[in-house]
């Protein structure tokens, strides 16, 4: 009896591939960040964050939720925070953004990547301090250094998208 | 048009928690999650407060000095909030979450001590 494996199509098989290629770089900008000095409190570039808007534009809304989760699971495995507080942190402030991204992306007709980027930014930083005071430090005064670090994030998530929007030029481009 | 909107909400909240907290005297407060452990208004020039704020992993040590409220030592892995270094200013906090200690200064510092020791 001759049983084979069904074998998926070349084009499920090229969007596997350019998922977990996407994924990688993900995780590669998340651990050099980790690297980097800080720039501050519970502050960071969220370069990693160029990736899910690229993955949204290039594999759609579904990859792009999947890639956001996914890349702070294994990033956090590889600079050894897997399930302590700053993962906790940091997920809940990635799967935030990602939700805020992909419904600005879907029910916001004709907003830019910088938009969607922006959004992203700032639900990041807000779920990571509402995370923080309601599972770690219950004390409102956290919430003191919030405006300032939202002031940062427009910063970032405008440049982050401006990045990632002339990423998809130059990507549409060479198509 | 989103950027301006963003941009305006935060400089609101900003201003808004900037003028509720530089109310009074500087004072720093030591919290282990929401139980008020210390409060310290900042020592004279040449005098310093050492408090040891017992939380989930042991004792993070806190030096309060003319200049500043810093994290000396943490039992936390990530060190983040003694790189966090030294913070003076109402408003500003230092959050140790591992160890659920947090740092917070209230009040403000118009004639901050630092002053006070050029003139003097």
């Amino acid at each position: 009896m001759n049983r084979s494996i069904p074998r998926p199509s070349l084009p499920a098989l090229e969007q596997k591939a350019a998922w977990l290629s996407l994924l990688l770089l993900a995780v590669s900008l998340h651990v050099f960040e980790a690297a980097l000095p800080s720039l501050g409190p519970w502050f960071k570039p969220g370069l990693a964050n160029i990736v899910t808007l690229l993955t949204l534009v290039i594999l759609g809304p579904g990859a792009a939720a999947m890639l956001a989760v996914w890349r702070v699971i294994v990033g956090s495995f590889l600079i050894g925070t897997l399930f302590t507080p700053t993962f906790i942190i940091s997920l809940a402030g990635g799967v935030a953004a990602a939700i805020a991204m992909l419904t600005a992306w879907r029910f916001l007709p004709g907003i830019t990547l910088i938009g969607v980027s922006l959004i992203g930014a700032l639900a990041h930083m807000t779920v990571q301090f509402v995370t923080v005071e309601s599972l770690f430090i219950h004390q409102q005064a956290l919430y003191y250094l919030l405006p300032p670090l939202l002031l940062l994030s427009v910063t970032t998530g405008w440049i982050n998208g401006g990045l990632a929007a002339y990423i998809v030029m130059r990507l549409k481009e060479s198509d | 048009m989103l950027l301006l909107v963003s941009l305006a909400g935060i400089l609101y909240a900003w201003q808004w928690i900037h003028t509720e907290i530089s109310a009074g005297p500087p004072m720093v407060e030591i919290y282990h999650d929401d139980v008020l452990l210390a409060r310290y208004p900042f020592p004279e020039p040449g005098k310093s407060i050492h408090f040891d704020a017992e939380g989930e992993l042991g004792i993070s040590e806190i030096i309060i000095d003319p200049d500043g409220v810093h994290f000396s030592s943490s039992p936390c892995t990530t060190q983040y909030c003694v790189l966090n270094g030294r913070h003076s200013k109402g408003g500003e906090i230092i959050a140790c979450v591992p160890n659920r200690i947090l740092i917070a200064i209230k009040g403000s510092r118009i004639n901050g001590n630092r002053y006070d020791a050029i003139v003097e």
